[in-house]
């Protein structure tokens, strides 16, 4: 596959739907299978994000969720990948499909690191880091200046007098919203969040998913979210995606991508 | 570039955020390197102290013949332009080697029979611990000799060769001075160093003959070349020593040195040597095992942290420094630690036996090349030791690892 070939996608035709903004993600006929008994596979016959929208993963635990945001988050290799594109920001749109089968594994964390930001459901913090080194660790990666732009986002996000702290010192909560601000400090196009809140209390959920979004919004940032409570983030103008979950014979199970799009 | 500055940056923060264990590890590989470093010092630092002794001792460089043979003044022309040949001067037949020193002090007259050893300029024996007798009537003698006639350097003897011509005793006296007297173990006869031509016109008198340089009586020694019993040689070092010794061997000539004794001393390094070495290997070998496997247990128990560092971007090529970094940095510290325990104990070592040593000698030793060439051992056998872990590390799933709780 040469250079022309990957960049042939783009620009991705106009969908009907899009309303002028660029596709982010583009899937066709994407798998992912886990051997073994009774053995997982994933489909996605297909899929687009666009840029700027709120997309909201939707279903029971282990109905695909954590598979597709890794796919889309490119730390899980698809065993077929009919088509695969990441794009948007005005930027060509890279070939996913083609990167995993040349095994350009540090091409993709290139991507990753930019354009990509990721929020998991605990535990995403480094804790021999204070929370601002934690916030600053894309930005360093990335050789981006120290513009304030760490203390900003932690400011948005209520957790500026917690900056000198270490995570061990901070609350779940506090610490969702320290992944969420370093999620975002590089400015990324994208953040994926598997079950941001899962692990809060109600009001702590509904409060930090509302920053969250909102913040988002603020930076046009697209927003592909997994969760399995529908009911918080239906309210927050969220496109739903949800998984068809099938049993083949011999037991395993077949999840197929079939939200509207 | 920033990835990899970041990464080590991450590293060094983990290696600190970690301190206690990290001191650990510094304080492990200080435990088996520091006594590492004493030992080799110790063996080095008495093994030059032996050598450098042998070597500035001129008596170790000296080869004497045993028994008598003929050498001419060709063969003497020819080993002192030897260029392992520090100093060589012929001996008399040592029956006519000999003279009665007498000195008369306080009304007493004290003599004493003396051997008479020649000596000229370059004799390594007088020019280390006293001086050449500057011309025919200057002597230098022995600790012993000096003593038992009660003479120190600046006084003047008589000196008296005796003969028997046709059953008739003849002598003849000199006044001599007494240019040196050596150090007490230096010499052990009774002797008295004097310069060749005082010794050959001795000879000649002893023979019947006269001298002219000294106006003894006697018919004149009849023409001819001298031809000398023996001589005194010194090597230039004790590696011109084994030479020398071999070619005179070669030439059929049976010699007597103090090679064998520096032998001794070179075994005795490459035994210490061979021990230092077989000690260091199981040492090295003890310190890999430990250090990988304190790497290897860190990486295992970081794995989710590291897989939140790939899903976050950072090349592969970058992470894997996370573990060598801190490898490395246990070496650094490990060894600085070690380097700190050896000086204090090779302080405590050399002041315990300063008074069995001279000035510049050592019981333990080490140079900045040995302790260089430490760090650099233990620098490598950090990495070695990191390389495991680093394989590991880019084996790291980030899809596998960021959900375990």
């Amino acid at each position: 596959m040469t250079e022309m070939d990957q960049h042939r996608q783009s620009p991705a035709p106009a969908d009907p739907e899009a309303g002028g903004g660029g596709e982010v993600f583009r899937l066709a006929s994407v798998v992912k299978r886990w051997e073994g008994a009774p053995g997982f596979e994933l489909s996605v016959p297909r899929l687009t994000i666009r840029e700027g929208e709120k997309v909201a993963l939707v279903g029971y635990s282990g109905c695909g969720k954590s598979t597709l945001l890794d796919l889309l988050a490119m730390i899980l290799e698809p065993d077929r990948a009919d088509e695969f594109t990441f794009g948007g920001g005005g930027l060509p749109s890279m070939d996913v499909g083609a990167a995993w089968r040349q095994r350009d594994i540090d091409g993709l964390a290139r991507v990753r690191m930019r354009r990509i930001g990721y929020v998991l459901q605990t535990g995403g913090l480094l804790p021999f880091l204070r929370i601002c080194d934690n916030i600053a660790l894309s930005r360093r990666g990335l050789g981006l200046p120290d513009d304030g732009s760490v203390e900003r986002v932690a400011e948005k996000l209520g957790i500026a007098r917690h900056l000198k702290k270490y995570p061990s010192q901070l609350s779940v909560g506090e610490r969702q919203r320290a992944a969420i601000a370093r999620a975002m400090a590089h400015q990324p196009a994208v953040v994926i969040a598997d079950e941001p809140t899962a692990s809060l209390d109600p009001i702590n959920a509904g409060e930090i998913m509302g920053l969250f979004t909102a913040l988002a919004e603020e930076k046009g940032v697209t927003l592909i979210v997994a969760t399995h409570e529908w009911d918080r983030v239906e309210a927050l103008d969220f496109r739903p995606i949800r998984f068809q979950l099938t049993q083949a014979a011999g037991g395993a199970v077949r999840a197929q991508v079939g939200g509207r799009e | 570039m920033h990835g990899l500055k970041t990464i080590i940056g991450l590293s060094l923060r983990d290696y600190f955020h970690e301190r206690l264990l990290s001191a650990c590890a510094v304080m492990g590989l200080a435990a088996i390197l520091a006594p590492l470093l004493i030992l080799f010092g110790v063996k080095s630092g008495i093994i030059n102290t032996m050598v450098d002794r042998l070597v500035r001792d001129p008596r170790n460089l000296e080869i004497s013949p045993i028994g008598s043979g003929h050498y001419g003044q060709k063969w003497f022309a020819e080993m002192a332009a030897l260029p392992e040949v520090a100093f060589v001067i012929p001996r008399t037949r040592s029956i006519a080697s000999s003279m009665i020193l007498s000195r008369r002090s306080g009304g007493r007259t004290r003599t004493l029979a003396v051997d008479l050893i020649p000596t000229g300029e370059g004799d390594p024996l007088l020019e280390k611990w006293g001086r050449v007798p500057a011309d025919n009537h200057q002597v230098v003698l022995s600790a012993s000799a000096a003593r038992k006639i009660g003479v120190k350097a600046g006084d003047t003897i008589t000196g008296r060769v005796g003969r028997a011509v046709n059953g008739v005793k003849q002598q003849v006296t000199l006044p001599l001075a007494v240019a040196a007297v050596l150090p007490e173990g230096t010499f052990s006869r009774d002797a008295a160093f004097i310069r060749l031509a005082l010794l050959e016109a001795t000879e000649d008198y002893r023979d019947g003959f006269g001298s002219a340089l000294f106006g003894w009586p006697g018919p004149p020694r009849p023409a001819g070349a001298r031809q000398y019993p023996g001589f005194r040689l010194y090597a230039r070092s004790i590696y011109d020593l084994i030479t020398l010794r071999d070619r005179l061997q070669a030439e059929g000539l049976e010699v007597y040195t103090r090679a064998e004794q520096i032998e001794v001393v070179q075994r005795l390094d490459r035994s210490f040597s061979l021990i230092f070495r077989l000690i260091a290997l199981v040492a090295v070998c003890g310190y890999l095992a430990s250090m990988a496997s304190n790497v290897l247990a860190g990486v295992n128990r970081k794995r989710r942290h590291l897989g939140v560092i790939r899903l976050i971007g950072f090349s592969t090529a970058s992470i894997v420094w996370f573990p060598v970094v801190q490898s490395v940095a246990t070496s650094v510290l490990g060894t600085a630690l070690a380097a700190g325990l050896y000086g204090a104990s090779a302080l405590i070592i050399n002041r315990l036996f300063a008074r069995y040593l001279a000035v510049g000698e050592y019981v333990c030793r080490l140079s900045l090349l040995h302790l260089a060439a430490a760090f650099a051992v233990t620098l490598a056998l950090g990495v070695i030791a990191a390389s495991l872990a680093a394989y590991r590390v880019t084996r790291i799933e980030p899809s596998t690892v960021i959900r375990d709780v």
